[in-house]
């Protein structure tokens, strides 16, 4: 009997010792981060003009946005307008662009190319829902009319913009 | 599935570098300055191509708005995180809306098409 008492209570004291847990707790606060996930780099498919198109031999940038909560933020895509560095231009720059989503990690974000907004060279997208979102920029530059680009190194700058609704 | 392994292997193949800033709503609180309120905002840089930072405060017309910190433009080596304190005068509280950094690149440092990354927190109302 006594022994019987002895393992019931080793059993209940074991039991409780499961039972006992660490709770370990977390919160994800809202927050947007901007990922460069590559750099681009201009083709020269002709002589009076620069592209990021693949087709062009240029590099289009990817840059990713990763959201925690949905519907907090609006994502906001410029494409160049001037150089940040190059040689010296005495003729107008005729500047183009793009900005497209090129992959998404959900299915809830498939609505974002048909929804979003292009003004100037901006493109604004709602970011209605969390994860991440890949958007590519094509940027196309023309010099003059037929007149070759001095030779030397074009830079240009994309900008990234992610603001808080 | 097919999206995450090309995301995982685009970031280590690129070395995905990223700006990140919260909280996105911030709010103010009195400072130990009379009449001048506080805000503190949390950065973290994993851009390796980046190593300054620029903060702006606006309005909600995207107007510039006076406001003073250690500094405007700083350093934030790469994989760092640094606490910044943004003071502002009691009156300008009522307009400020946005609080926004923008990375700032070396002339050096930027490739064919550079990145300038912004992010911008917005007042709590």
């Amino acid at each position: 009997m006594l022994r019987s008492i002895i393992a019931l209570g080793a059993v209940a004291v074991a039991g409780s010792a499961f039972a006992a847990d660490t709770p370990i707790t977390g919160n994800v606060s809202s927050k947007c981060s901007i990922y460069t996930d590559v750099a681009g780099v201009y083709g020269n498919p002709n002589p009076d003009e620069l592209s990021t198109l693949p087709a062009d031999g240029g590099v289009m940038p990817i840059i990713r946005y990763d959201v925690s909560i949905a519907d907090y933020y609006t994502a906001k895509i410029s494409w160049p307008q001037s150089f940040t560095s190059s040689p010296s231009l005495s003729d107008s720059l005729t500047w183009d662009g793009e900005v497209e989503v090129s992959a998404t990690s959900t299915t809830d974000m498939s609505g974002y190319e048909a929804a979003k907004v292009e003004y100037d060279n901006v493109t604004e997208y709602d970011l209605t829902a969390a994860g991440s979102t890949w958007f590519k920029v094509t940027s196309n530059v023309t010099y003059g009319v037929d007149k070759s680009l001095p030779g030397g190194e074009y830079k240009a700058a994309v900008e990234a913009l992610c603001v808080a609704n | 599935m097919i999206i995450r392994v090309l995301a995982a292997a685009s970031i280590f193949a690129n070395g995905a570098a990223s700006h990140e800033m919260t909280p996105t709503y911030f709010d103010f609180k009195p400072s130990y300055v009379d009449g001048v309120y506080v805000t503190t905002m949390s950065m973290w840089n994993r851009r390796n191509d980046v190593e300054y930072y620029e903060i702006s405060v606006f309005d909600d017309e995207w107007n510039n708005l006076p406001f003073a910190s250690r500094d405007r433009v700083f350093r934030l080596s790469y994989l760092s995180r640094e606490k910044i304190d943004i003071y502002i005068k009691q009156e300008d509280i009522k307009d400020v809306e946005y609080i926004c950094t923008s990375s700032k690149q070396l002339k050096s440092d930027v490739k064919s098409t550079g990145v300038k990354s912004t992010i911008c927190s917005r007042i709590e109302r």
